[in-house]
């Protein structure tokens, strides 16, 4: 996957015909293999674009960051085209406010040349959304994304239980996870509210199991699953495999999960239901 | 899951005759977050009909099933309640029309979700309860408090597992940095 | 620092036999915060009162803490209390309930205690966080809107009317009336259908409270309990009400005819036209498809023929925008299209297959045949004639799951009808089962009995056409015979539904709606008239399948609630409400989504952020739509949305209390 040259072009010409401000893509980072996300606002700056296996970066927040420019043109995969229908059904942003050079994502890989975890498991690669598609749509492989869950749920709760003790262990409560998924555009987060009593201070495997768990489940019928949280934890922690577990649940409980951005239109599960919902607390 | 109650000695609790001298027998703390429509009204009953129950029910009024966050069942965890019940009037019967409805959802999710964490799946109970189902409310009670005395307090849920038999959660995030290996081979 | 006071009430021996509860307000003086704490013998007796009275002027208690019996028996008589004899705002009240949760259900001192204790605990630690809150007064505007002019709306109108509020009704058809006044006779009386219907249409047509704005639907509401705003859209008429005088004139010169939907499309009428005799208002409309004038630019006749010069070929369609404090829906019904699921009965190929509402036209005497009952296709006078019950009704795999009510009696009334008029025919009804709870119904059932109708216990499977006769081939259940009826003519009772509107005005007032389409009641036993949004009210078939009488006392019980809300003038909005921060809130309208009432609505406010002036959306609840149920607080997750005595560091602080 190798598109450097249309980003390059397009979105040369859709800033100098001023159809946007600016357009938000990646740019070559400092190693061979590294990628910056970059908005840029002039052609000379989007002359400097890159797009390839390497641009691991979900870009789809950053035009929260760009929106007061103007119009932001934004380089779209199926992650990027999801968060945006996702901050469009969270009202964070309209349609128009966006123009998506759409590109059939072939999926990122490491500089070893070994598909990206969320690329594996990734549902639509092509972008759902778009004002132009470059290049002909990537096929879709729809790998099995549940596999992890699977596992775990196949474990003793003992074992699941030192599981998570130890990932709440290892959690350092950075909140990147929050800072990058886009479906985290909260003004004031629950965590950062101690006096209400939602979130305690302390540093200890309950706070961070509380943060992460709560995180969790206030995106669970909301989640895009671009896999954004997973790759920007520090700690490499598995957060993906929560995501999961419930998309699986409402999936298998409430009927095909929609949630994950493909139109802008709510409601979302948890938002909704219906009268002959599943009953097991009689 | 019980760091803090271990670590919290509030100078009231010298007062509570319950909690005088650590070697008395355990008593299980069960918060039960009820609907002020239907299941606080049918506890009502309950103590006006005399039914027996268990005491280590403690019962929370809210307006409405469907005021209970879900986070609020950690949260209790976390104050080293071993047990929690939400309950609310049948589906259809809220007073709020549709309250239960979302509750459901909620609650159907949230409960897997805790139980996928490996959290003991009945220290949480999820119940509809009418107005007039004193009896079902005392069954529900004598039933979550039988089963939380089995499990006994929220610590035993700790694991005892062998540090090597420990699923190691750490995705290969670092690992294929060094070596090429596919990431979700770690979990 | 709050300074709170517990009261530990004895209840006599209720409380004081199972609960030390010297020791529960020994305990309690210990809490956080807590500066008084005793006993009592009868807290909730005056004496006990004015105890508390004294006790919070004596030890300057700013909050209070009762722990008594249950809240749901107690907290308002001690909320007064605190209003009337007290400068505590009456919602930094809290109750522990330690009767009915405590002392009556344990036995043993040793753990009930502990229990009381925990329970105070809780309760003081949300007394802490308790805020004052003041109810408001919403004023009401004493006029009503009633949807839809049937009999259910008509009496609804004439009731509130008659108490001295105006109303106004709207109908979509030309002329008010609705279904009943297109039946012949009423069950069980055999009252005449339109002589009991039509005094009420002129009586409501003539009230001086009452305006009918015909050809009329509500297109808009916006507003809440009291006051709601409403767009109502007046199709063009084509005609000066203020100038015609109802003669008559145009509606016999005009040359264009088509189906008449009064007579159930057993008659034409004209392109200018009075839907029937007895309509309000009296005066004509023109149908502006079948016109000829309006459709082709020619003709013109009407225009010429008018005495007083009222038609209006320009007449365009006019919107107005009107307050008013409640709304009654009466939305009716309309039978089930059974012609689309019955293709077993020939899909309505067979013209001497009529429904109910089709025979009640044939057997009235203003009817298409002057009340002889003759068939469609030939004017010929059934010698046969099949009844057959339950056509969409009781049959969810074609039509609905309900039963439609009122059919076993209105069949046993066509039954009896028509063995009245054809003195040599015959009858056969064809039942599943026969319900006739009523006074007299049943009565009237075994009448028709011994007038001879034969009731065969089985559906009819097929009806097929053979020598001019409608076979109508069945199965009698009870003797597990097949049947065979060659009749001449069919009679379908069809399952009521929701009238087509019904989703219009429902989408319109955000009311719920039950998966068959009637509308939902607040309760189905205790507030039977009134919807969960506040101010709307419900009457006839729009609630559910019912017969006249159910009909016109429903919309006498919901024209009361209507009257007694207008009467007080004013509502006392409950303080317990969603209270949205501005400063947190997104504006992402979960909780609009979840909102049962419709209550929260986006809306733009400039507000400081970052010490710079932004303009941004956010939610806003309305109090005089909001219930305080809280559903929207979990969808909220900064926690911008809270629940106003219910907060969530109320809910959280009473956790903690729990296991101090």
């Amino acid at each position: 996957m190798d598109f450097t040259e249309q980003v390059r072009k397009r979105a040369s010409q859709l800033i100098e015909e001023g159809t946007v401000a600016c357009v938000i893509g990646w740019s070559a980072g400092r190693l061979k293999y590294q990628r910056t996300p970059t908005c840029a606002d002039t052609p000379e700056q989007a002359s400097n674009l890159v797009c390839d296996q390497h641009c691991e970066h979900a870009l789809g927040k950053y035009v929260l960051e760009q929106k007061d420019k103007g119009r932001v043109g934004l380089v779209a995969r199926g992650c990027e085209s999801r968060a945006i229908n996702r901050l469009i059904a969270d009202r964070q942003i309209n349609r128009e406010d966006v123009y998506l050079i759409g590109i059939p994502c072939t999926g990122c890989t490491t500089r070893d040349g070994v598909e990206l975890k969320r690329c594996h498991e990734c549902q639509f690669r092509n972008p759902v959304i778009y004002d132009e598609l470059l290049g002909e749509p990537a096929p879709e492989p729809k790998n099995d994304r549940f596999a992890d869950v699977r596992k775990l749920e196949a474990m003793s709760r003992e074992e699941r239980r030192a599981f998570f003790d130890l990932m709440y262990e290892t959690c350092i409560r950075c909140h990147a996870c929050r800072q990058a998924c886009p479906c985290c555009t909260c003004k004031v987060c629950f965590a950062e509210q101690e006096r209400e009593g939602w979130q305690g201070k302390q540093f200890d495997v309950e706070q961070a199991r509380y943060y992460g768990v709560t995180r969790s489940f206030h995106v669970a019928d909301r989640c895009i699953e671009c896999g954004e949280c997973e790759r920007v934890c520090p700690m490499g922690l598995p957060l993906m495999t929560l995501m999961h577990k419930q998309i699986k649940d409402i999936d298998e409980l409430f009927g095909p999960y929609e949630g994950g951005g493909l139109s802008d239109e709510g409601p979302d599960a948890l938002r909704t239901f219906k009268t002959d919902d599943i009953e097991e607390f009689m | 899951m019980n760091q803090i109650t271990e670590n919290t000695t509030p100078a009231v609790a010298d007062a509570s005759p319950a909690s005088n001298g650590a070697a008395k027998e355990w008593q299980p703390k069960i918060l039960a977050f009820c609907c002020n429509w239907c299941t606080y009204a049918g506890a009502d009953l309950a103590g006006l009909n005399r039914m027996e129950y268990p005491a280590d029910i403690r019962l929370l009024r809210v307006p409405c099933s469907g005021r209970v966050n879900p986070q609020y069942v950690l949260k209790a965890y976390q104050n080293g309640v071993d047990g929690v019940l939400v309950c609310g009037c049948h589906p259809g019967d809220c007073h709020y029309a549709t309250g239960n409805y979302y509750a459901k959802r909620r609650m159907l999710v949230y409960k897997r979700l805790l139980e996928y964490l490996g959290l003991e799946p009945d220290r949480f109970i999820v119940r509809w309860i009418s107005g007039s189902e004193a009896g079902k409310f005392r069954d529900t009670v004598i039933e979550a408090t039988e089963r939380i005395r089995e499990l006994g307090p929220l610590s035993n849920d700790l694991p005892h597992l062998a540090p090597e038999d420990i699923p190691h959660p750490i995705s290969a995030k670092f690992e294929w940095l060094a070596t090429p290996k596919n990431a979700r081979e770690g979990l | 620092m709050s300074r709170i006071g517990v009261f530990v009430c004895h209840c006599g021996t209720n409380i004081a036999a199972t609960v030390d509860v010297q020791a529960v307000a020994d305990a309690a003086r210990l809490m956080p915060n807590v500066a008084y704490a005793t006993t009592n013998k009868y807290t909730c007796s005056d004496p006990g009162q004015q105890a508390i009275a004294d006790a919070i002027k004596e030890h300057e208690l700013d909050r209070i803490v009762i722990a008594s019996c249950s809240p749901r028996m107690h907290e308002q008589t001690f909320r007064k209390m605190l209003a009337e004899k007290t400068s505590i705002n009456p919602y930094l009240l809290e109750i522990a309930n330690i009767r009915e949760q405590c002392s009556w259900v344990h036995k043993d001192k040793a753990v009930s205690t502990p229990k009381a204790i925990d329970l105070v605990a809780m309760a003081v630690a949300k007394v802490d966080t308790d805020k004052n809150l003041y109810t408001s007064t919403i004023p009401v505007n004493r006029k009503v809107l009633v949807v839809g002019a049937g009999i259910a709306g008509i009496q609804a109108a004439i009731d509130v009317a008659d108490a001295g509020f105006p109303v106004t009704l709207v109908e979509r058809n030309p002329s008010i009336g609705g279904k009943m006044v297109k039946l012949d006779k009423t069950f069980p009386t055999m009252d005449c259908s339109a002589c009991i219907c039509t005094p009420k249409m002129s009586e409501a047509g003539n009230h001086p409270n009452i305006t009918i704005k015909t050809l009329s639907e509500v297109e808009k509401v916006t507003g809440y309990i009291g006051n709601f705003e409403a767009t109502i859209r007046e199709r063009a008429k084509y005609i000066d009400y203020d100038l015609c005088t109802g003669c008559g004139a145009c509606e016999t010169k005009c040359p264009s005819k088509t189906t008449n939907e009064f007579d159930e499309g057993l008659s034409l009428r004209k392109a200018i036209y009075k839907p029937f005799a007895q309509a309000v208002p009296s005066k004509p409309t023109i149908d502006a498809k079948t016109c000829r004038k309006l459709t082709e630019g020619k003709c013109g006749v009407c225009a010429k023929i008018c005495p007083t010069g009222a038609i209006r070929y320009d007449d365009t369609d006019r919107t107005t925008t009107e307050t008013f404090g409640a709304i009654i829906l009466a939305t009716g019904y309309d039978l089930i299209d059974w012609t689309k699921i019955y293709g077993e009965y020939g899909g309505g190929r067979y013209p001497d297959i009529v429904t109910g509402l089709q025979f009640e036209r044939l057997v009235n005497a203003s009817g298409p045949t002057e009340g002889h009952i003759q068939r469609p296709s030939d004017h010929a006078e059934p010698k046969t004639l099949a009844i057959i019950k339950c056509v969409g009704s009781r049959d969810p795999h074609k039509g609905v799951s309900y039963c439609s009510r009122a059919c076993c009696m209105y069949s046993a009334k066509h039954a009896h009808q028509y063995l009245d008029k054809v003195k040599d025919g015959r009858c056969f009804v064809f039942y599943m089962d026969v319900r006739c709870a009523g006074k007299g119904y049943d009565e009237f059932y075994m009448n028709t009995l011994h007038d001879g109708a034969v009731y065969v216990r089985g559906r009819v499977s097929k009806i097929y056409p053979e020598n001019g006769k409608l076979v109508c081939m069945g199965e009698d259940t009870l003797s597990g015979q097949v049947v065979r009826v060659d009749a001449d003519m069919v009679v379908l009772e069809t399952a009521m539904v929701p009238n087509e509107g019904a989703s219009q005005i429902a989408g319109v007032l955000n009311a719920q709606r039950g998966p068959e389409g009637f509308f939902t009641e607040a309760h189905p036993k205790l507030r039977p008239v009134k919807t969960n949004t506040a101010g709307v009210y419900l009457a006839g078939v729009a609630q559910g399948p019912k017969d006249i009488p159910d009909t016109v006392a429903q919309a006498g019980a919901a024209a009361s609630k209507v009257i007694g809300l207008l009467a007080r003038g004013q509502i006392e909005s409950n303080p317990m409400i969603v209270q949205v921060d501005n400063a947190k809130c997104s504006g992402c309208g979960a909780c609009t989504d979840i909102c049962p009432y419709g209550a929260i609505e986006l809306t733009e406010v400039s507000l400081r952020e970052n010490s710079r002036k932004v303009t941004r959306t956010v939610a806003k609840p309305n109090p005089g739509l909001c219930q305080g149920c809280g559903a929207c607080t979990v969808a909220c997750r900064s926690g911008a949305a809270d629940l106003l005595g219910f907060t969530n560091e109320g809910i959280m602080r009473e956790m903690e209390a729990l296991l101090r």
